[in-house]
């Protein structure tokens, strides 16, 4: 198999996440396909380098987010409006709002729907959201997740933390409008 | 280990990220604490009935098109110019024998693939179409009426029959109804209620579904996609594609539970 077709294959085998990952990204009006062809075409110009040994989704993944953020840097957009500076956030994800995971038994015994809990991830602000899909949904590891965002894997760990709890939160509560979380979102 | 400390490591011991020694010792609590023993039972219980059936959302045709397109167009000229003069023929020769030999017998398979392919697509497109039903992104034309008023309505829109039972139970909601597009054709779209479960049920007329060009056997076409539950099949001329998270119990949007086909249960006759 030639590079081009061995590449189209990997892409048609995760484009569902890797469009999905884009989606998340991108705010409007910016749009999340334009993000996606770039990304492909970087990728592909750096296929040569890809490691076997890594899931290819989760390497055009740090490729669609580098992206997002040098496209920001070409438009010179202000560091409080770029969506993956989480300088802005960092007390909403590090300060405590449960001492302990909040037990699922409620959500359980409510019998939720998939849909419901997959609003409910979508709800959540982007740092915590991102984390959450590309383990919850993608099933990646802590240090893979950890490569992508380029973070240590304890920020990995504690987005995730606060991100199931906040998400918990929504499930026994669809009502309830969490102070940090619609402030994370406007921020973000 | 205490009970704090195996509280605030269960989410990494659940997702099985933990060291080993770590690990050794969360179990060694577990098997002394049933306090902490439930609250692991529990997460592991919220992640088998949640959160491994969820799925990225699906890419639109649209999208992967576009993305088709890109990716055709990558490298073919470079490819091409780097090779020696000799082996674009050597391979135009080889690509010439291959296509002879593929078109000898590949037709056979070919005609299996494009009919399986076929049914994939319209379980994509039928999910996809469950999807924004279910979360309101294409809102019904009608809601709240009984299966008799739904049909009366879809009467005046499509010519063909759209026949929908009265709700046998009072789990089962007709939440709305409305014209969509399914294999290129203009189908009746019905989104009920079932106990908490949203399920779709697609009408189709005689002509598209024929296009489908769907073996009749099995009867039912029972696919997964993407965590939903899909059947296609005909029934006389018409043809029906339900979607749901909820297996063959989606028929019970028009069918009682104690129904009897043929003597077999609804489950097994499905199944067949």
């Amino acid at each position: 198999m030639d590079k081009v077709s061995e590449f189209q294959a990997y892409v048609a085998g995760c484009l569902d996440s890797l469009h999905n990952y884009a989606l998340l990204l991108v705010r409007p009006p910016d749009d999340h396909e334009d993000l996606l062809q770039e990304s492909l075409l970087r990728a592909f110009r750096g296929f040569d380098s890809f490691d076997p040994e890594l899931p290819f989704k989760a390497w055009v993944f740090s490729i669609i987010r580098n992206t997002h953020i040098d496209r920001h840097r070409r438009r010179k957009a202000s560091p409080l409006e770029d969506p993956l500076n989480d300088a802005q956030s960092t007390g909403m994800l590090y300060s405590p709002l449960f001492s302990i995971p909040l037990a699922p038994e409620a959500i359980l015994l409510r019998q939720e729907t998939i849909e419901h809990v997959r609003d409910g991830i979508r709800r959540l602000p982007l740092l915590m959201r991102e984390v959450v899909e590309l383990r919850d949904i993608e099933g990646l590891s802590y240090r893979t997740i950890a490569t992508i965002i380029d973070r240590p894997i304890g920020t990995v760990m504690s987005r995730l933390y606060r991100g199931r709890n906040l998400l918990r939160t929504y499930l026994v509560d669809p009502r309830r409008e969490d102070g940090h979380a619609t402030r994370g979102r406007h921020e973000l | 280990m205490n009970c704090d400390t195996m509280k605030s490591q269960v989410f990494p011991y659940v997702d099985a990220e933990l060291p080993t020694e770590l690990r050794n010792e969360m179990e060694s609590h577990l098997v002394e604490c049933e306090t902490c023993r439930r609250v692991v039972q529990q997460e592991f219980a919220f992640r088998e009935v949640y959160i491994t059936h969820l799925r990225p959302d699906p890419a639109p045709p649209q999208l992967r098109d576009k993305v088709t397109q890109l990716l055709a167009g990558l490298g073919a000229p470079t490819a091409l110019a780097r090779r020696p003069w000799y082996k674009v023929f050597l391979y135009t020769g080889a690509a010439v024998v291959l296509l002879a030999v593929g078109v000898t017998l590949g037709l056979r398979l070919g005609a299996v693939i494009e009919r399986g392919n076929v049914l994939d697509e319209m379980a994509e497109a039928s999910v996809e179409q469950h999807q924004k039903l279910s979360r309101g992104q294409m809102p019904p034309d009608i809601t709240k009426v009984s299966p008799q008023a739904a049909e009366d309505w879809f009467r005046h829109r499509v010519d063909f029959k759209v026949s929908l039972p009265d709700l046998k139970s009072p789990n089962v909601a007709l939440v709305g109804a409305r014209m969509s597009r399914l294999a290129n054709a203009e189908v009746a779209a019905i989104d009920y209620k079932l106990d908490r479960y949203r399920v779709s049920l697609f009408i189709m007329p005689e002509e598209a579904y024929n296009q489908l060009g769907l073996s009749e056997k099995p009867r039912f076409k029972i696919l997964k996609r993407r965590g939903y539950d899909v059947i296609v099949w005909r029934h006389q001329a018409t043809g029906y594609t339900l979607v749901s998270e909820i297996g063959s119990r989606a028929c019970y949007v028009c069918h009682s539970p104690d129904e009897k086909f043929g003597g077999a249960s609804l489950e097994s006759f499905v199944r067949l």
